[in-house]
């Protein structure tokens, strides 16, 4: 593996910068495209920030990972609302600091900007979700 | 004018942990099992071009040199096909196709998968070669992710999605060709180690070595090599992605729907009319899941369709009488192929022990993940045995 394509990606790793298509408002993210991915159009898009507090949609925990990885390791689908009206962006997330136990469909999490790993030795960031700040149990 | 198309033959080898053998050795053995099952005989150079299945997860067999080394077949076209786990599906479709459209009369398809040689290299691909696309998402984890929004959503239970299991360990261990001829309980299913969260080990398909092989022909000569040709009466192809941020993919797979949809309508039937079903249950969650997806029943009532045991060996809609995935195994560009035998198997009659009653229409079907899990593609086939 390379460090280009994260290299290409920073804005989306570390911003949270979405767009938004101007004929059928899907969200695209992490992709940026000229052609909508739901509607097939190739529209005006419009550039929106991402909120970091998001729902989860589902999640599963996962005990059988790469070294790389510290399990059990909860990992979510997880609606992140844009700034303003519209839809929200469907991302996947690794969590964090987080007791597999106290994940749930429909629960608030929130996206911090972490090391996801590295790339020979080189890291590469992006956001994972856990319970925001000053909503602990 | 397209023809009709027809399965006039079929092999497959034991699946299994297959250490002494290579891709090369597996796929010979089921091209030749495939040639020796047609009626009428057959010889090496009738076969006019060949589709060749593989996601070539060793390394060891890219291009259609993989099948033509093998086989023979040098001097003809011959096509490597890879769409993820509907890899031999696809194989098998692109081969009815082209003899329907009249480029050839009669085709081979190959799929083959040496997974043991490359086990390592599933999880670790799937959850670390892209930061964006992947997200550390594995494959118990994609389908995972369906098996805790379904039980959220639609209140279906533990022992519902083990039941899965249950009933495919049990046809699979009456299967001579299934790599696991074991049989479980929903308690051992239940109690079996946690791999991802819903998903325990019996929920998930083993790694398995694996090749089968089908011949088809023109409706012009298929009468003249078998005496009961099955035929291709339709197919479905399509793909999706859960970043389109349609809900229902959090509960099944669109691109099914949207395969099944294409493969009803060119057969001219319906669900209700599928008389026996190879589908894909790569996991316990898949085969329920996909149950709703191919509208066996209504969306959500996957758990009481098997709790009804509407889906066994005596059911309404028998679905995998082979053992499925779980049982039979899941050599990836072998799986479909394999599945569309064994639905023109139950339709001759053939299957011996899982021989489902008397059926006319059989229904195979894919699904796999792709854009490191984040994509789904199906592909769905529709057998008879009336042209």
């Amino acid at each position: 593996m390379h460090e280009p394509p994260h290299w290409r990606d920073r804005a989306q790793n570390e911003r949270l910068e979405a767009q938004e298509c101007g004929d059928c408002g899907y969200v695209s993210f992490p992709e940026r495209r000229e052609i909508c991915k739901r509607c097939g159009a190739r529209p005006d898009w419009t550039d929106v920030q991402l909120q970091p507090r998001g729902t989860v949609q589902s999640y599963v925990v996962q005990n059988r990972l790469p070294d790389e990885f510290e399990t059990p390791l909860p990992l979510g689908v997880i609606d992140l609302p844009q700034e303003g009206d519209g839809e929200p962006a469907r991302v996947y997330g690794l969590f964090t600091e987080t007791d597999p136990d106290e994940v749930s469909v429909g629960m608030t999490v929130e996206a911090d900007l972490r090391e996801l790993f590295d790339v020979s030795g080189l890291p590469v960031h992006s956001f994972k979700f856990k319970r925001p700040r000053g909503d602990r149990l | 004018m397209s023809r009709d198309v027809a399965v006039i033959g079929a092999g497959m080898i034991d699946f299994g942990e297959l250490f002494e053998q290579s891709i090369d050795d597996m796929a010979e053995a089921a091209y030749l099992n495939a040639l020796a099952d047609v009626d009428h005989g057959i010889e090496p150079d009738e076969i006019d071009a060949g589709w060749f299945g593989t996601i070539d997860i060793a390394g060891d067999a890219s291009s259609g040199l993989g099948a033509a080394h093998p086989t023979g077949q040098f001097g003809i076209p011959m096509t490597r096909v890879e769409n993820a786990c509907a890899t031999g599906s696809t194989a098998f479709r692109s081969a009815v196709e082209a003899v329907r459209g009249g480029s050839a009369d009669v085709a081979l398809v190959l799929g083959a998968e040496k997974m043991r040689d490359s086990a390592a290299g599933l999880i670790e691909g799937a959850a670390l070669d892209q930061v964006w696309r992947g997200r550390g998402v594995t494959m118990p984890a994609f389908f995972g992710l369906r098996a805790t929004r379904h039980m959220h959503e639609f209140g279906t239970t533990r022992e519902q999605i083990a039941k899965v299991s249950v009933k495919n360990h049990e046809n699979g261990s009456k299967y001579p060709h299934a790599h696991y001829r074991f049989t479980c309980t929903v308690d051992e299913v239940a109690d079996s180690p946690t791999v991802t969260y819903p998903l325990n080990l019996y929920d998930c398909c083993p790694v398995t070595d694996g090749a089968a092989a089908t011949i088809v022909a023109s409706s012009d000569v298929a009468e003249s090599y078998s005496d009961d040709p099955i035929w291709v009466r339709g197919g479905g192809l399509s793909t999706d992605s859960l970043l389109r941020g349609d809900d229902a993919a959090l509960v099944g797979f669109p691109a099914t729907e949207q395969a099944a949809a294409q493969a009803y309508e060119q057969a001219g039937i319906g669900p209700d009319d599928v008389d026996v079903a190879e589908v894909h249950d790569c996991f316990t969650i898949t085969e329920l899941v996909t149950y709703e997806d191919l509208g066996f029943c209504a969306k959500g009532e996957g758990g009481e369709l098997i709790d009804e045991g509407a889906v066994e060996l005596d059911g309404e809609t028998p679905v995998n009488p082979s053992g499925g995935l779980l049982a039979k195994g899941h050599p990836i560009g072998a799986t479909g192929v394999a599945q569309v035998n064994e639905i023109y198997e139950q339709l001759r009659g053939e299957a011996g022990e899982v021989q489902v009653d008397d059926p006319e229409w059989g229904l195979q079907h894919n699904i796999g993940i792709g854009r490191n899990a984040t994509g789904s593609v199906s592909c769905v086939n529709v057998l008879s045995r009336e042209r």
